[in-house]
């Protein structure tokens, strides 16, 4: 008997070990960083610094949820709404002020030693009220390609892009007329990136939609010069322009159908794969630019609020965004990723390929995405008034007029 | 208990899953959203009650327009499904060789994931690569790519035929189910007297098929008011709003805009004219139970 209450103590002991070690294991499974991971699969290179950022925090864990690019914001935000936020999601930085005036996230302040590291104008696009509500973690400009065989076929210089919009048109004309094939792809799809492709119009025509002190700024002259030059391309360019968003002009620009395309990074990693001549430069500019301009597009991790783990997740949002992991996701080139940050890295990539120049050079003079409370409220009137022009069911300045008004509830 | 009490107990007994089934996943949800509807819900945590504001935003002029454009969409594309469907199943009855391989040809729309058989008329409407531009080039129908998608009516139709070529694998079948229903001895009576084909098909299976139609169609027209995937992964509404209906809209605003009280609205109105609808459905097809019946 002596014996089996040895055993039995025993067996009590192993149990109660067990079951401690059980609770432990289940703590520190408790402490879980959700994350909507924008796209179809997790990168590689996040995946990496993920095991390692676990390996420095034992108990915590990091869990992303991939969802696809058209439904990830909306998921992230109905939760959050719903009262069961995730830790943290991939967003677009036009959200954040819409996120944060509604209280579902939490800011992200950076020291100046932090935002020093970015190029300039990074940090505004997740700036308001001061601070900062986002972790920059993708970062988009664009640039003018064109079709060098197109451009000989048609009699111009190959080697001499357009660097206005007067001339883009110019070009877009004589491309269509002498080849037959569409001088310019305008994307206006009911797209969100129909309302990024006519700002970045804006921004080299030194027009803004929304001042410092949050007044509408649509109606101006700068504005309708990009909207008259939207309506003045329109019958140069890939006939049912309504039909199609960026990525699907990029196609068909890969395919040699179309002349030149405002795109990202992404179309000269792809065009590398053709056996088309193309080459790629900054913007062309409108009448009134000061300067090279661009629309600087942020995705960001926002941290949502009432997690109970908000300052592990800032913490975790600010090492995967940090220089070295940053820079390894970005410099990948297939993503159309233009880098956040000045690197040694980057100039060497710029030595390397000179294409990823002119992504660079129109940083310093580019806009942020304007920051409105409703931002889909922003979106949809920028791209009625886009579509009103192209298809021809308005005249730019009466689209004008109508989309400023508009603008004043979502502001 | 007497006996009538106790089966009484029984029955109820018997309803009670599916009574908290239907009271957990339907009737909740309805009083939620009805009660959401006269609130200015939205991302913030709190919201406050508006009464009837969302219901007067709602029939202003362009959720007006919506309206009708989803009456319009609706009407048009249960009328092609349903000539396509009668058509397709009458001749699927006729003796023709091969009858069995047609029939099994008429389920690819039906068998297709419905996401996939989208995407596939999406490509064949693009004007740069699509096969129905193509196919137009080629015969010289058109001088240059057409963009189906690019404008509003085109866009508008475009999204009934893929609605068409999606419903009517069930038109179709039921259709041919309905006319093997019609004794053979009528057609062979009208054949002995002279009767033509066409008037056989006017005065016997059109009459005879009449229920089934008018059942058909009222499902069809509930199905097809509540359409959502077609118009969204082709045109998520666009161009300009020209394919929005009402329950894009909806989507638009309560998912798209987080307007989550004027979208209950909106999701209320929709539920108010189905209702309607399955109204008429219980109406029509319980008085034609009871002409048969005679």
């Amino acid at each position: 008997m002596v014996f089996n209450s040895f055993k039995t103590g025993v067996c009590a002991l192993a149990l109660a070990a067990t079951s401690t070690l059980g609770v432990t294991a289940a703590n520190a499974a408790d402490q879980e960083i959700s994350w909507i991971y924008c796209g179809d699969r997790i990168d590689a290179i996040h995946e990496r610094y993920i095991e390692e950022w676990e390996a420095e925090n034992p108990g915590w864990r990091i869990a992303p949820e991939v969802v696809g690019w058209a439904q990830c914001q909306d998921k992230a935000t109905t939760l959050a709404a719903a009262g069961s936020p995730v830790g943290m999601a991939y967003v677009g930085s036009r959200t954040l002020k819409q996120f944060a005036e509604n209280d579902l996230i939490v800011p992200v302040p950076m020291s100046d030693a932090e935002k020093e590291t970015y190029y300039p104008n990074i940090v505004s696009t997740v700036t308001f009220d001061g601070t900062q509500w986002g972790v920059p973690i993708a970062f988009s400009t664009k640039s003018l390609f064109w079709n060098k065989d197109l451009f000989k076929e048609a009699g111009l210089d190959p080697e001499s892009p357009p660097k206005t919009w007067a001339e883009t048109i110019e070009y877009a004309k004589i491309i269509q007329e002498k080849t037959g094939i569409a001088g310019y792809g305008l994307p206006a799809k009911t797209f969100d990136n129909t309302m990024h492709q006519f700002l970045h119009w804006v921004y080299t025509n030194n027009g803004q939609v929304i001042d410092a002190e949050g007044n509408i700024t649509l109606d101006s002259p700068e504005v309708l010069a990009a909207l008259q030059a939207y309506k003045d391309i329109v019958p140069y360019s890939v006939e049912g322009a309504t039909a199609y968003e960026q990525n699907e002009i990029r196609a068909i620009w890969l395919d040699g159908k179309v002349g030149m395309i405002q795109s990202n990074t992404g179309a000269a990693v792809r065009a590398q794969g053709t056996e088309m001549n193309w080459g790629v430069t900054t913007l062309p500019l409108g009448p009134s630019a000061a300067g090279n301009g661009t629309l600087l597009i942020t995705d960001s991790l926002a941290i949502f609020k009432g997690t109970g783990v908000e300052e592990k997740a800032v913490e975790f949002a600010k090492f995967i965004t940090s220089p070295k992991p940053q820079g390894e996701f970005e410099l990948q080139g297939g993503a159309g990723l233009t880098p956040l940050r000045p690197s040694a890295q980057v100039d060497a990539f710029v030595e390397k390929d000179p294409y990823w120049a002119p992504f660079i050079e129109g940083i310093f003079s580019g806009g942020p995405e304007p920051l409105f409370f409703d931002y889909k409220g922003l979106q949809n009137v920028m791209i009625e008034m886009v579509q009103s022009v192209v298809t021809g069911q308005a005249e730019p300045e009466a689209a004008l007029k109508k989309a400023a008004g508009e603008l004043e509830q979502y502001k | 208990m007497n006996a009538r009490g106790s089966a009484v107990l029984f029955a109820w007994l018997l309803l009670l899953p599916a009574t908290i089934y239907i009271a957990v996943i339907v009737i909740y949800p309805l009083i939620d959203t009805i009660h959401l509807s006269f609130t200015n819900a939205s991302l913030r945590k709190t919201f406050s009650y508006v009464g009837w504001l969302n219901y007067d935003k709602i029939f202003n002029e362009t959720f007006a327009g919506v309206i009708g454009r989803t009456f319009v969409w609706t009407f048009f594309s249960v009328l092609l499904k349903m000539t396509v469907g009668i058509a397709g199943a009458v001749l699927l009855n006729s003796a023709i060789p091969g009858r069995a391989l047609f029939r099994l040809l008429t389920m690819p729309p039906w068998i297709v994931p419905m996401a996939i058989g989208i995407f596939m008329w999406g490509w064949m409407y693009n004007g740069q690569f699509g096969m129905i531009s193509g196919v137009m080039q080629k015969w010289g129908l058109v001088d240059g790519p057409v963009a189906f998608l690019a404008y509003g009516s085109s866009a508008f139709w475009a999204t009934i035929i893929t609605d068409v070529w999606i419903g009517v694998p069930m038109v179709t079948l039921y259709m041919l189910a309905a006319i093997q229903a019609i004794p053979e001895d009528l057609y062979e009576a009208a054949w002995t007297d002279g009767a033509s084909r066409f008037y056989r098909f006017r005065r016997i299976t059109l009459p005879l098929l009449l229920p089934a139609i008018i059942t058909m169609s009222m499902i069809s027209m509930i199905a097809t008011f509540n359409s959502f995937d077609i118009i969204w992964i082709l045109t998520q509404g666009g161009p300009s709003g020209s394919t929005t209906t009402m329950i894009i809209d909806t989507y638009k605003t309560a998912i798209g805009s987080y307007k989550y009280g004027e979208g209950a609205a909106r999701a209320v109105l929709i539920c108010i004219f189905l209702s309607i609808f399955t109204y008429f459905y219980f109406r029509v097809t319980s008085r034609l139970s009871q002409e048969y019946a005679r």
